[in-house]
């Protein structure tokens, strides 16, 4: 489990990440949103141990990121991916884990197994022996992924793991942090891709150098959003709107073309009496549709609109 | 402390290392030009200006002239013995126990004699003293005198002053001693500079700290790394030279001066100490800087140490001895500890990943 309580990181006069506050129990995809300086690869090197916090604390199980010794542990269970792949160019994508591996104290036979899993796992392990300065800024990225994975960290920090992939390699990663996540690792992502944490987080948090809202993606879609519902009708009577309104659960209904558009509160008990009041004057129902928030809105309304 | 980690990253660095064919060579050819080429270049023409016709104030321990094929020394059974003879020529006598003066003395065998202002010619002469005499064409052993011109002779003296390449030897091979010394302290400033920096900018550190690897391991594998290159180039050109320079010098002294015991003490203590210290200094400066050319630039200081030594003995103000050799290798080795537990107290994970100017 990772406990994060007032971690706060500040350079200077500047303050890059302030009071963050945040529990991720085990085997969880917690992912932490915000725009460029918000924070998150600060809060990602504090965990990481790479960075002290200068004030709160965090633990992982139960060690402090603050203890040197701690440290030491910690590094030992966690799995890395910084903004960069930062890989040894000159060297082979199998040499490039190898390292990490070795510096990891896997035995040689368990490391060898495990590097042609991941290799294998991210479509990589028929060109292991070239030097990687060749690849693709994607294929690069993967290795990274690997070299974060090789040592099977029960913690796993990844800032923006499919940043310059394309959209078949982000199926690959992603399906494979799904996987990582079904066996039981606990996964930290930094991402500006709002739809593939929607997709894969359990949690998010939106950060803006302090978090500004916490929750599940669709939760906090729901609490930020009214939920809309549209009606699609046979015909629209000239009167309609006018008659609407008056019903209370109704009062912010709008017209669009055929389509009845009704901010409601409560769907499941709402829609019913809509429906019957429309039938009972005469108006046919063709369909009923929900309008999704995405986290893309979530993000757009909090980050961009400067709301908290 | 895991040695192993510390070896792991030595590895790592070689491997990258060995595909840098360029920077390999230079640093393979740098001990080699300087350690090997330069001596040879220096000592092949002083030995052989050196050996021929020579004028000596007093002449050299270390000639070894022979007389030409054509030529020998002749003489005949008449013998003189203690008398002194003035303004004669002598020839075909063996003479002992005499005092010459003004003579010409040809084709004769003189022992336990005084000749002075004379010439001798196809002569064999032993235990004599020589003074202002001019001797051709002949040999001589136990020698002494002053004020000789010897002409396509060998004479071997047993009490005389240092020869000119007997003077000159000793400052030279000290000379090239510095050299390898120097040499190492040198070769590791540019990979050493970028031990560290390098990643930084490679951006491969950041990964690289957030292994278990503490700084003590990550640095002591970054100095085997720049340490051991350097070295070993040091050692192959000082094989070469030591061998090459022996080969030229066997001839003109009759056995191999070097490696004399001042030299294996300074390869085996002063080298690696100085090349460590140099290390030490640059992966310091590595982890200080946030740029690969601030690093360099400050890492050609790291040799100032070595030139002070170098300089005191080029200047003589400072003998080289055993004594002192083992002294200077204790006094780099105290450095080399003391910036090892310096570079690693100072060594701030933080600050190297996040600060940039």
């Amino acid at each position: 489990m990772i406990i994060c309580d007032g971690l706060t990181k500040r350079f200077g006069s500047i303050t890059a990440i302030q009071d963050f506050s945040v529990e991720i129990p085990d085997g969880r995809i917690f992912g932490l949103l915000g725009p460029n300086g918000a924070g998150k690869t600060t809060t990602m090197r504090m965990l990481s141990c790479l960075i002290q916090p200068t004030s709160g604390k965090a633990m992982i199980d139960e060690y402090d990121i603050r203890h040197k010794e701690d440290a030491q542990r910690i590094r030992q269970m966690i799995g890395l991916l910084p903004e960069v792949p930062g890989l040894y160019e000159t060297l082979g994508a199998y040499k490039n884990l190898d390292y990490y591996a070795q510096l990891f104290g896997i035995p040689k036979q368990k490391r060898e197994q495990a590097i042609k899993k991941t290799l294998t796992n991210l479509e990589l392990w028929d060109r292991r022996a070239e030097p990687v300065g060749g690849f693709s800024k994607g294929m690069k990225q993967k290795i990274a992924i690997a070299r974060a994975l090789v040592h099977d960290p029960k913690y796993i920090f990844l800032d923006e793991p499919t940043a310059s992939l394309d959209p078949a390699a982000s199926k690959i990663v992603r399906d494979y942090i799904l996987q990582l996540k079904a066996q039981g690792d606990t996964i930290f992502i930094n991402t500006h891709n709002l739809s593939e944490a929607e997709r894969i987080c359990d949690t998010v948090a939106l950060v803006k150098n302090r978090v500004v809202r916490i929750g599940n993606p669709k939760e906090l879609a729901r609490g930020l959003f009214a939920r809309t519902v549209s009606f699609t009708l046979d015909h629209v009577p000239a009167t309609l709107l006018q008659e609407i309104s008056s019903l209370e659960i109704a009062s912010e209904a709008r017209i669009s073309g055929s389509q009845l558009i009704v901010n409601v509160r409560r769907p499941e008990e709402d829609n019913p009496l809509i429906i019957t009041w429309l039938v009972n004057h005469k108006v046919s129902v063709q369909f009923v549709t929900e309008e999704e928030h995405s986290l893309e809105d979530v993000y757009l309304k909090l980050i961009e609109g400067g709301g908290h | 402390m895991r040695w192993r980690n510390a070896w792991i990253i030595m590895r790592k660095d070689l491997d990258e290392f060995k595909k840098q064919k360029l920077v390999i060579g230079s640093i393979i050819a740098m001990p080699i030009v300087l350690g090997v080429i330069m001596p040879l270049a220096i000592f092949v023409p002083l030995v052989s200006t050196t050996t021929a016709t020579t004028v000596w104030d007093v002449p050299g321990l270390l000639e070894t002239g022979s007389l030409p094929g054509n030529q020998s020394v002749l003489w005949t059974n008449q013998t003189l013995s203690d008398v002194s003879l003035s303004s004669k020529i002598i020839k075909h006598t063996v003479i002992s126990h005499a005092h010459l003066s003004n003579c010409l003395v040809i084709s004769c065998i003189i022992n336990n004699s005084t000749v002075d202002h004379s010439t001798i010619e196809e002569s064999n002469l032993t235990q004599t003293y020589l003074s202002n005499t001019t001797v051709t064409y002949s040999k001589g052993t136990g020698l002494d005198g002053s004020n000789i011109l010897a002409v396509q002779s060998s004479l071997f003296f047993t009490k005389t002053k240092p020869s000119a390449l007997s003077v000159v030897l000793p400052m030279m091979f000290n000379l090239i001693l510095m050299i390898f010394i120097v040499v190492p302290a040198t070769l590791p400033t540019i990979i050493a500079t970028y031990s560290i920096v390098g990643e930084k900018n490679n951006r491969s550190l950041e990964p690289l700290l957030a292994t278990p690897t503490t700084d003590g391991e990550l640095l002591a594998g970054k100095i085997f790394s720049s340490f051991i290159p350097s070295m070993g180039s040091t050692y192959l050109a000082f094989v070469l030279g030591v061998g090459l320079l022996d080969v030229v010098l066997i001839p003109h002294v009759g056995y191999p001066p070097l490696p004399n015991v001042i030299w294996i003490l300074a390869i085996l203590l002063i080298a690696p100490a100085a090349c460590l210290m140099s290390v030490l200094a640059c992966v310091l400066v590595s982890s200080k800087v946030s740029d690969v050319r601030a690093a360099q630039q400050l890492g050609g200081f790291v040799v100032m140490p070595v030139v002070v030594l170098m300089l005191g003995v080029l200047s003589g103000l400072l003998l080289l001895s055993p004594f002192t050799v083992i002294v200077f290798a204790f006094i780099y080795s105290g450095i080399d500890l003391g910036l090892f537990y310096f570079a690693r107290a100072v060594f701030n994970r933080e600050s190297i990943l996040t600060k940039w100017t």
